[in-house]
């Protein structure tokens, strides 16, 4: 498609900033085939998430050239939306259904239970980096209600009782060795 | 006959074979319903299990993989069609109950009755003659409380063709619409839809063939089109349900769209949380274009169009059409301020049309068989049929589609069973976060609450895309009230101070009701923001307050107990409530150690609370629901 570029006006070359780690060069191969004004941009947060688990700040510069923008507007972007992360998630973490249907059958209970027993609050992991609790939207697997998601897992219908069980496992299994 | 129905016949004769094996198998055909809510529940591992245990047994047979037939309550589902004999769908299979269903299809019984649901007949099999139960004791599936409501055109296809065989849908009749469409004048094809009366299903109800006429008539190359996935609204899962289960009739809407509206190329945007949806729909579009639906000149009519999936990051007001064009863009998904409107300048600056997926779906419907087939069902004011997602606390949760005007007080009730055993109704949330909730005495009332714009716009709400959400007497309103109000709080993309301010003021009062520090004057406060509010952007702000009218207008006892009586009378609202240990009995040991915060403590041999502890989870009641009782915070 021959698309004029909206984002001509603003678009500034930035020099790709060389860093220590290596993260921005494994992003750039990920992403050389997508350009830019085709609605590609999420897409290359995709992959760099898959490949990843997030999409580091080192990122940011190589993205900003990449699709002819800012790095504020690519930042911008990027905190935008929920499901992109800009921090290493946790080893192990707990999604919460935040859903109507989760929370019409206990979840509440089971989020105040699920905090005080791993020790972090909602998106949030532990100290030590291990355990994460992680609010996630409804996917209508509602017949499972109330629900957690446990490395792609379901766990439902979850009593308050199994959760605690559950975060005292991973507890175990996270530290315990 | 014109070229692009003769096309289409080709093209449809090259399907048959596959079609034809697949409807009267020679060997035993196992449906397995493979969507994101039978995964769930253990789909992957009941399809794994099913093809290893048939190879061990060395028996013939075939599986094929289908979307989710809607009976969720049931999950997972498998379809067995032995030769000879009517397909019986068998529910709750898990891999554990695999070897069980097949000792006894592949036995003697030849059904495993404990596990069976029903007999399901198709078309196909209605037309040859069969009548009731072929299957001694079983019930026709279409007779079911959960069924016999039911509708299904949109669905026709869901669980009964594979969810990524281009060619049953072909043999079923698919891509006929859009033949059809191809002989027709853009004109012609956009009369047809106005004359069906399809409205847009994504929650606004704008006829579908005037916003497609405000695109032909626009101004300016390339045109788009864009299928709204981005289905945010937590409890409403039927876009998914049919891009998982169907995904070629929305590639069909949208190509029937393209020619009506002259747009080349197309978007569709699914939101994050579908990555089956997502990968089923990219797979049905490289099926398109390797069978000539898709790119240039399609069925030999001169059409041109292409199309794409992209996959959303997590963002509700994604799901308003400015908010997805925004998106698009690859900056922040802020909805835009209108006008210019999406025809005039959309993506790219450029003419676009935003439709939901149900929309596009509707419209192959509608050119196959007549806009007046497509307006035989519905009410006297709403034509065809609307899918639904019930969910909540109600006993069956699912999806199912019914024709317009159908009384909620009937899905609710004979569909989905109504609320759990010893629980009553109390209402019912229609359509997302921002739709309200509807009182038991509306919906019970003689007319039942009919399923279509009007009755819940007289209630001042929105019957919204399709989510419903049954509330039963043990769930508080304000509770439900300070959950919608964060949602709506927090998806705000913060263009505009009175939907950012004014969901953040709303959510303080409520989280303040409901910890018992309400002020009288709060009530008149929850009436001025939403007057305020009005002026927001788009629908996110302008609707954010409707369940706070909802509870002024609705549940007023209810929020008067919260505020004026610092009470919650269904004892949910966490700071309403006190735990207290009334019997000292021996699960309270068990409760001491289930507690997280070890607020149970022993002294003297008995044991108590220490509400410095207590976080209010619920844990120690669940195990000693005698010797621990749920009182009132405030008061004895």
């Amino acid at each position: 498609m021959g698309l004029t570029s909206r984002h001509a006006s603003r678009f500034t070359p930035i020099d790709f900033v060389e860093d220590d780690t290596g993260i921005a060069a494994r992003a750039q191969a990920l992403i050389a085939d997508l350009e830019p004004d085709r609605a590609q941009m999420l897409e290359a947060l995709h992959r760099i998430q898959h490949e990843l688990g997030y999409v580091p700040r080192e990122a940011v510069p190589f993205l900003a050239a990449k699709f002819r923008t800012t790095p504020a507007m690519v930042w911008g972007t990027m905190s935008f939306y929920s499901e992109i992360r800009t921090r290493p998630p946790p080893k192990v973490e707990v999604q919460w259904c935040s859903g109507p249907a989760c929370l019409l059958k206990g979840s509440r209970h089971i989020r105040l239970a699920l905090e005080a027993e791993l020790g972090c609050a909602m998106n949030e992991s532990t100290p030590d980096g291990l355990l994460g609790l992680r609010l996630v939207q409804c996917d209508g697997t509602c017949h499972l209600a109330p629900l957690v998601r446990l490395d792609g897992r379901y766990i439902g219908p979850l009593t308050v009782t199994g959760a605690i069980e559950l975060a005292r496992r991973l507890k175990r299994e996270a530290r315990g060795g | 006959m014109s070229g692009p129905l003769e096309a289409y016949r080709r093209l449809q004769e090259a399907a048959r074979p596959a079609w034809e094996a697949a409807v009267r198998p020679k060997r035993p055909l196992f449906r397995v319903a493979v969507a994101t809510c039978t995964r769930a529940a253990g789909a992957d591992a009941t399809l794994k299990a099913l093809r290893e245990e048939l190879s061990r047994r060395g028996a013939e047979a075939d599986v094929l993989v289908v979307g989710c037939p809607g009976l969720c309550f049931a999950d997972p589902v498998v379809d067995v069609h032995l030769p000879g004999l009517p397909r019986v769908l068998y529910g709750r299979v898990s891999a554990e109950q695999v070897p069980r269903l097949l000792d006894a299809l592949l036995g003697e019984a030849k059904v495993l009755p404990e596990l069976a649901l029903g007999v399901v007949l198709y078309e196909e099999e209605r037309l040859e003659g069969y009548r009731g139960t072929a299957v001694e004791g079983l019930p026709d599936l279409a007779q079911t409380d959960w069924m016999r409501l039911q509708v299904r055109r949109l669905m026709a296809n869901v669980g009964h063709v594979g969810a990524e065989e281009v060619d049953h849908y072909i043999a079923r009749g698919g891509y006929e619409g859009l033949a059809r469409a191809l002989t027709m004048t853009p004109e012609e094809v956009i009369q047809e839809v106005l004359q069906s009366g399809l409205w847009g299903r994504g929650g606004a109800a704008f006829p579908t063939g005037r916003k497609w006429d405000f695109l032909r008539q626009a101004r300016g190359s390339p045109k788009y089109l864009i299928c709204n996935a981005d289905e945010g609204d937590p409890g409403a899962f039927v876009n998914r349900s049919l891009m998982e289960g169907d995904p070629h009739l929305i590639i069909e809407g949208m190509l029937i769209a393209a020619w009506a509206t002259g747009a080349s190329y197309g978007y569709i945007y699914i939101r994050d949380e579908y990555p089956l949806a997502v990968e089923r729909m990219r797979r049905a579009v490289e099926q398109a274009r390797e069978r000539g639906l898709l790119g240039e000149d399609i069925l030999g009519s001169g059409l041109s169009c292409d199309l794409e999936v992209v996959r959303g990051a997590g963002s509700y007001v994604c799901g308003e059409e400015t908010g997805l064009i925004s998106s698009l863009e690859d900056v922040r998904g802020m909805p835009k301020i209108r006008p210019p409107y999406p025809a005039q300048s959309g993506v790219f600056a450029r003419p676009t049309n935003v439709n939901n997926v149900e929309s596009y779906a509707n419209v192959p419907l509608i050119l196959r068989h007549g806009a007046a087939w497509y307006a035989s069902v519905g009410s006297e004011r709403n034509k065809g049929t609307k899918m639904f997602s019930l969910s909540g606390q109600v006993q069956r949760v699912g999806v199912l589609e019914v024709p317009l005007g159908t009384p909620a007080r009937d899905v609710i009730m004979v569909a989905g069973g109504g609320p759990p055993q010893g629980r009553s109704l109390k209402g019912l949330q229609p359509g997302g976060p921002l739709s309200g909730v509807a009182p038991a005495s509306r919906i019970l009332a003689e007319d039942g609450l009919p399923l279509e714009p009007e009755p819940f716009r007289d209630i001042g709400m929105l019957l919204g895309a399709g989510g419903l959400v049954v509330l039963d007497d043990s769930c508080c309103v304000v509770d439900l009230a300070v959950y919608f109000q964060w949602f709506a709080e927090d998806e705000s993309c913060g263009r505009c101070t009175t939907c950012f301010a004014g969901t953040r003021r709303l959510l303080e009062i409520l989280q303040r009701i409901a910890q018992g520090r309400g002020r009288p004057e709060d009530l008149e406060l929850m009436r001025l923001l939403p007057e305020a509010m009005r002026n927001a952007n788009c629908a996110h702000g302008q609707a954010a307050p409707t369940i706070i009218l909802s509870l002024l207008d609705l549940f007023p006892e209810e929020l008067q107990a919260h505020v004026l009586d610092r009470r919650c009378p269904a004892r949910a609202c966490p700071g309403l409530v006190r735990y207290q240990v009334v019997a000292q009995d021996e699960a309270l040991a068990r409760a001491a150690d289930i507690c997280p915060t070890q607020a149970i403590v022993k002294d003297d041999g008995s044991y108590h609370i220490d509400q410095g502890r207590c976080i209010r989870c619920h844990a120690c009641k669940e195990v000693a629901p005698q010797a621990i009782a749920v009182l009132d915070a405030f008061g004895d």
